[in-house]
């Protein structure tokens, strides 16, 4: 076993920005790109760069993660050496309470990182969805001689938090700074993904934990700039985060361009998901279809233009969807019109409905409802 | 000591298959892709696995490979189990002697050890080139109740094409006392599913004595039934109504493929109670473009799609471009039709390249005699730009 990298992921994260799409779910088990949750491109990237230890912290809602999990067979992790662990929200005798901050998460899991043979820990939130080969960014953190490599790509600041990175031409990380205003500016944005030498890993959150810190970024990682140990990596191809609704929508609805989907999808290194056995999707002869991404165990007899239709979803005769989202299992029934809206799973939208949402502003509907 | 298995399933995939020509130059027969993302044998496996029954024995010998490979642990149709599960079984060399499956019965003779390994009390033998669906446990069932010795699954034919198939009399009960193989004259519509349950300790007894019989064919429709009629052993007919197809010919194939789009056809994929399954190959969802049009169609993932198509099946990652015209036809995995072309009455190979402007395959109104003039391309064949195939015309595959 010559396994270089244990991997620490963050089911939870933004949860509170994702409004109704995370009311019953981690932020990891979120749909995305028509049959895939956003962790799956996390495990994806980490199976096809050689890592298989793969630790999940979660900290609530998570049942639709375990469902969605399971033994991680379809990622090819069901092994005997290592595999998938996911971790239930661990309450800390100490405190008596969940994990505020991933400075606490990480030290409820720090027997399963230190008992880990490998050397290297990739330690990562689970929003993002790109094509990660982890083990060319491992080969650029040893070379440099960093403690952590942050991983980072460059996009607009939105309504969450995000960390903006400074860097000089050899990549050493000279400022790190948090910022939660929009802009229309392009900024080096930090991924949350993050390679780091177990050892220094251990230290530092032994250490900030015995100091009750809290924030992993602010309390380690910004103090840590100074002493010229941090490098950052680039990621140049397509990378969506995902940290609210406005980017849910636009980075969906961006895998419509064809350049986007192969980055995403047409690389050697597949993305795998939970198999469903779905039957191919079924087309009727009053279909008018286009400009859209569809899943298996479809059923459409309407319009569809410029939308996403996950697994299992039926489209009714006379119903029109346009750009819109509709997941797994929705129905959208007889002469029913939408436009901007994202359906949660099995939403019904029922006869003769004329509803509408903005590009800017797109309306959810949670799921099981019926309109 | 193996945990006994009330019943195994053996399933003969060893044929090659020689009326589907250039699709099964490369692989047998059940490997061939069928309905947008199976292939013919997951009818079988996930009948098999549905009926609970979880032990069963793939008999392969010509062009394994990929069926080996397709079929693997089993996992895909829940089959990988601690004990039982799926097991693929190509001829072996044994201590005194090892040879190729001479015949169906023999395929089984060669395996007796691995029956008795699960104390099979039965044995269903199934044939991997069939489309249906059905629930074996309910004619095991029925073959324990009849304390019969054999029980051979029956479909009504239309009287007129009973001459095509293996055909049982049986009286009022069901007890068969004749079968005539292709009848010009036929006295019954009943026809042989190729679908058998034996008590397992008779049936080994045939198959031993059929061993010893140098001019026997060692085929189970040849000799193992009309012995075991002869000999006056309890054998029964088990009626079966709902979808059945024999995949053998490229007709029928096309025809079956067609049954997957018309909702009458009585082949109905997507019954939840009783799913199909088959190896997932992580693909994307499709997508379909702004200039496509498409009506009556199944459409598998990982398709990307720009043109026009009506009635016609397209299997997982085939691309078609913009203009290309896809109608009655075909598609399998991983083909491209580029700008222009045009496929009627078609099946195209995996992996196979229509270029520009080629013309596959010509429209008919209705078969004669249920035979299609249907134009195949074999799988990995490049049809130059501007190329033309005629109706019932099939072109060999490429080299690669």
């Amino acid at each position: 076993m010559n396994k270089k990298m244990v991997a620490v992921l963050f089911a939870s994260g933004n949860e509170s920005k994702l409004n109704e799409l995370t009311i019953h779910r981690t932020t990891a088990s979120l749909p995305f790109g028509g049959r895939y949750r956003l962790i799956d491109f996390c495990l994806s990237n980490l199976v096809n760069s050689g890592v298989t230890r793969i630790g999940i912290v979660t900290k609530n809602n998570y049942s639709s993660l375990m469902d969605h999990i399971r033994m991680g067979r379809d990622w090819d992790l069901n092994r005997k050496n290592g595999g998938i662990t996911v971790f239930p929200p661990f309450v800390l005798n100490t405190s008596r309470e969940v994990y505020k901050g991933k400075i606490e998460a990480l030290y409820t899991v720090l027997e399963f990182i230190k008992r880990s043979p490998e050397d290297y820990v990739i330690v990562s939130n689970t929003n993002v969805a790109a094509n990660i080969k982890y083990d060319e960014i491992l080969e650029k953190h040893v070379e440099t001689g960093a403690d952590v490599t942050m991983l980072c790509h460059k996009a607009c600041v939105n309504s969450s938090k995000r960390v903006i990175i400074t860097k000089n031409a050899d990549n050493l990380v000279t400022d790190l700074r948090a910022v939660e205003i929009p802009s229309d500016e392009q900024q080096l944005v930090s991924l949350n993904m993050y390679i780091i030498r177990k050892d220094t890993l251990v230290s530092w959150v032994e250490q900030a934990y015995s100091r009750g810190y809290v924030d992993f970024e602010k309390d380690i990682l910004f103090k840590e700039v100074a002493n010229n140990n941090i490098y950052a990596y680039e990621l140049d191809g397509y990378a969506a985060i995902i940290d609210d609704v406005k980017t849910y929508y636009y980075e969906s609805m961006k895998l419509l361009d064809t350049a986007t989907r192969e980055e995403l999808f047409g690389a050697a290194s597949k993305i795998y998901t939970k198999v469903k056995d779905s039957v191919p999707t079924m087309f009727g002869a009053k279909s008018s279809v286009k400009n859209s991404l569809i899943a298996d165990g479809c059923v459409i007899n309407g319009t569809v233009e410029n939308s996403i239709l996950f697994r299992g979803v039926v489209i009714e005769e006379g119903a029109v969807v346009k750009d819109s989202i509709i997941m797994e299992g929705g129905i959208v029934m007889k002469n029913s019109k939408i436009s901007y809206f994202i359906t949660d799973k099995q939403v019904v939208i029922r006869e003769n409905n004329q509803l509408s949402g903005a590009y800017t502003y797109p309306t959810i509907v949670v799921k099981n409802k019926i309109v | 000591m193996l945990a006994s298995k009330q019943c195994v399933a053996m399933l003969l995939a060893g044929g090659q298959g020689t009326r589907l020509g250039v699709l099964t130059q490369r692989v047998a027969k059940p490997a061939v892709p069928f309905g947008g993302k199976y292939r013919i044998i997951d009818f079988t496996l996930s009948n098999t696995i549905n009926s609970d029954i979880d032990t069963i024995g793939v008999l392969t010998q010509y062009q394994p490979f990929e069926l080996n490979q397709y079929i693997g642990n089993g996992q895909p149709w829940d089959l990988d189990r601690l004990e039982g599960g799926a097991f693929v079984l190509p001829p072996y060399q044994k201590a005194k002697s090892g040879e190729w499956y001479k015949g169906t019965a023999n395929a089984i003779y060669q395996n007796i050890d691995f029956i008795d390994r699960y104390n099979a009390e039965y044995v269903l033998i199934l044939s991997g080139d069939h489309i249906y669906k059905m629930d074996y446990s309910k004619m095991l069932a029925h073959h324990i109740e009849k304390n019969a010795d054999c029980t051979i699954a029956v479909l009504d034919v239309p009287i007129e094409e009973a001459s095509r198939f293996g055909i049982m009399n049986a009286d009022k009960d069901g007890a068969i006392f004749e079968f005539e193989e292709k009848p010009k004259n036929p006295k019954s519509t009943k026809a042989s599913m190729g679908i058998y349950i034996f008590t397992w300790a008779k049936l080994k007894k045939y198959l031993i004595m059929d061993e010893e019989d140098k001019n026997s064919h060692n085929d189970f429709g040849k000799n193992i039934i009309p012995s075991m009629l002869n000999d006056g052993q309890r054998m029964f007919t088990y009626d079966f109504s709902g979808y059945w197809k024999d995949v053998g010919t490229i007709s029928s194939l096309w025809e079956a493929n067609m049954d997957v789009l018309n909702a009458d056809s009585g082949l109905n994929l997507s019954d939840s109670r009783w799913k199909i399954y088959a190896r997932n190959m992580a693909e994307p969802p499709h997508f379909i473009g702004s200039n496509a049009t498409i009506s009556n169609a199944i459409i598998s993932e990982g398709c990307e799609i720009d043109g026009e198509i009506v009635n016609s099946v397209i299997f997982q990652g085939a691309h078609v471009e913009k203009g290309a015209v896809i109608r009655d036809s075909i598609v399998m995995p991983g083909t491209i039709v580029r700008s222009g072309a045009e496929i009627r009455h078609a099946i195209i190979g995996w992996n196979a390249e229509i270029k520009e402007s080629a013309k596959i395959g010509e429209y008919q109104e209705s078969a004669i005699k249920g035979e299609w003039q249907i134009a195949v391309v074999a799988p990995d064949a490049v049809m130059p730009a501007g190329s033309i195939v005629k109706a019932g015309e099939m072109v060999e595959g490429g080299n690669k």
